[in-house]
């Protein structure tokens, strides 16, 4: 099966230090990758050269079989890559329901959403989502009052109001309880069916349960790729990754 | 359910919608109908002549701070150079005017003559024809708008430094007017001799007719501006006042928004500075002045600029204030005004319309509390 998304020779630097230097990596659709790897490994890096956030020095990102390389923000997300961000990135001023509205984003041509009012099906994907992520009591609130694992939950909503064929969470879980990260991998080995995700993450349980293949990037080029078994095996991933483990 | 019909009763029902009727858009919108009539009862309790230019002239303001609100209010993007569209729209007007005045014996206005220019400039070409000025004069700001708007959010130049560019801006549409005198009639502006002719029809600056012109623009301008916020686009719009960067990620131009938005902002202010020289029927570059530029973000801001109603009536208030106590206070007056934009700053961030958003959302969370006190809530709610 071709790759959904197909990351080649990729490079991005900062002055002259490398962030990215030289990494690869194919995405089969359908399946979810976990991108694990030491702090300023350049994973967030990663995503922001996939999503257009920062253009790479050199290098191609196919996706779709289209070259979204240094594309715009918006057109990469039209392709079908939504994000969530590290920090989670709701718009605080609006109302749950109104970050889901504007999440649907079929219609992004100005003039035409200017002669809009309703938005045929958005009602129903709204209740949906929100059943899905537990948020239908907090619909009519500002997203700036919810605690943080719901500013989490509405993110991730957000990205699947988006309807994308790649989605990229970076780190999902981040200040969740137990109960809220059971749910979410539940969620993510659902979603898995019908679209393709990469996930950021630093919990190696919730990877274990997740996770279809684990890339292993450290100093910005990808050190191992397969199951987590195998990456678990690994010395080189040991030596880098566990290697306090291996100290103690 | 149970049956209530009193009014408390209708409030507990809108609780479950959206609560504060603030928010509520039918309340909303009954808010501006109101506001309306009571703008069109005027002409027929007001006898003065004076008056009625007067308040013709503060529906013009009205317009211009409709116009600021919508673009900073709803947009998040902070203009201080409006001046330039209003401005641009109100001397499109003026030369309209004056040309309706030249005769074919006559043909060249006397700015010009005065300047030694015996000819009519190109510039002046398109304003022999009225119907062609008016959409020149309504055009080209709009064009501006677009065209600047364009090169600068594509730049994403947004927040203090846009303003600053639409400052700079302004001060040089300021200096050209000003320098080229035989085109634009230098510091003393352009005083066309007659009203505006439409038609056969002759638009009195101190008639009725003058203020039902301004009334019905401000309505039309205020609807659609309404109607804007409350689009699919609208959403977008406060989305990305909100966070423009996450708004990219959802797949929204950013840019092609904030340029609509600025445009459209543009093109009521643009109208605006047509209606100005309709009721005062002289033009000159003191409507494109910074201070001017900077009044219009101060009525907003003091009424509301979230609220477009808010900032209408900020700008009423503030001209209002102007005109009958700055007469009382002299310059002190400047002070008062600079005080209280101080305090209304620094204690509500959001104008005079946060009072009013707090008064209503009091008033709706009460019944609720007394109906929980009442289950049973077969009687009607006891009055306090």
């Amino acid at each position: 099966m071709a790759g959904l998304l197909e990351i080649s020779h990729l490079c991005k630097s900062f002055d002259t230090i490398k962030v990215i230097d030289d990494f690869s990596l194919e995405v089969t659709e359908g399946t979810l990758c976990c991108l694990v790897g030491p702090n300023g490994a350049g994973k967030t890096t990663t995503m922001d050269l996939i999503t257009g956030r920062i253009k790479p020095t050199s290098g191609k990102i196919i996706f779709a079989g289209e070259d979204i390389t240094g594309a715009d923000e918006h057109a990469i997300a039209r392709a079908g890559i939504g994000r969530k961000f590290q920090v989670p990135a709701v718009l605080r001023d609006l109302t749950v329901r109104e970050n889901l509205s504007v999440a649907y984003s079929r219609q992004t041509n100005p003039f035409w959403n200017l002669c809009r009012f309703k938005v045929p099906g958005l009602e129903q994907k709204i209740d949906e989502i929100a059943t899905l992520a537990d948020l239908t009591h907090r619909l009519g609130e500002k997203a700036g009052i919810l605690s943080h694992g719901e500013t989490q939950w509405l993110e991730i909503s957000m990205v699947l109001m988006q309807e994308p064929r790649l989605m990229l969470m970076d780190e999902p879980i981040a200040g969740m309880t137990e109960g809220e990260i059971e749910k979410t991998a539940r969620i993510f080995k659902d979603l898995r069916k019908s679209t393709t995700l990469i996930v950021v993450e630093h919990d190696m349980g919730f990877v274990r349960e997740i996770a279809d293949v684990v890339t292993v990037m450290h100093m910005g080029t990808l050190l191992a790729q397969g199951s987590l078994h195998e990456i678990e095996a690994d010395p080189r991933v040991r030596s880098v990754y566990l290697g306090e483990q291996e100290a103690a | 359910m149970n049956t209530k019909t009193s009014a408390k009763g209708v409030g507990t029902d809108s609780e479950t919608t959206m609560g504060n009727p603030y928010h509520n858009k039918t309340a909303q919108w009954i808010a501006y109908a109101l506001f309306f009539l009571a703008l069109a009862a005027i002409p027929f309790s007001v006898d003065d002549d004076f008056l009625l230019n007067q308040l013709a002239t503060y529906g013009v303001y009205g317009m211009l701070a409709l116009s600021i609100s919508l673009c900073w209010g709803f947009g998040g993007i902070l203009n201080l150079g409006q001046g330039i569209a209003f401005g641009l729209g109100a001397y499109g007007m003026a030369m309209t005017m004056q040309m309706q005045t030249q005769t074919a014996e006559n043909p060249i206005p006397p700015i010009m003559l005065n300047n030694g220019l015996d000819y009519l400039p190109f510039l002046w070409w398109p304003f022999q024809n009225t119907v062609s000025g008016l959409i020149f004069a309504v055009g080209i700001p709009t064009l501006f708008c677009a065209v600047f708007g364009r090169i600068m959010f594509k730049a994403r130049v947004s927040g203090a430094f846009f303003a600053i560019m639409t400052l700079a801006m302004l001060s040089a549409f300021y200096t050209i007017i000003l320098d080229q005198q035989a085109y634009t009639g230098g510091v003393n502006g352009i005083t066309p001799p007659s009203p505006l002719q439409l038609g056969s029809f002759q638009i009195d600056p101190y008639s009725p007719a003058a203020y039902w012109t301004v009334f019905f623009a401000l309505l039309i301008a205020t609807v659609i501006a309404k109607l804007i916020t409350q689009s699919s686009f609208g959403l977008v719009t406060q989305a990305i006042r909100d966070d423009a960067e996450r708004v990219r990620f959802l797949g929204y131009s950013v840019s092609s928004y904030e340029t609509t938005i600025y445009t459209i902002s543009g093109l009521i202010a643009a109208v605006a500075g047509c209606l100005w020289v309709m009721v005062v029927q002289y033009v000159s570059p003191a409507q494109l002045d910074v201070g001017l530029s900077i009044s219009m973000v101060i009525w907003a801001a003091i009424g509301g600029r979230m609220s477009l109603l808010w900032a209408i009536i900020g700008a009423f208030l503030i001209q209002g204030g102007q005109s009958y106590l700055g007469d009382a206070f002299l310059s002190t007056w400047l002070l008062i005004l600079g005080g209280f934009f101080i305090v209304v700053v620094r204690f509500l961030p959001n104008g005079l319309a946060s009072l009013v958003e707090a008064g209503l959302g009091m008033l709706a969370s009460k019944p609720k509390e007394t109906s929980f006190r009442e289950p049973s809530g077969v009687k009607p709610v006891p009055s306090e």
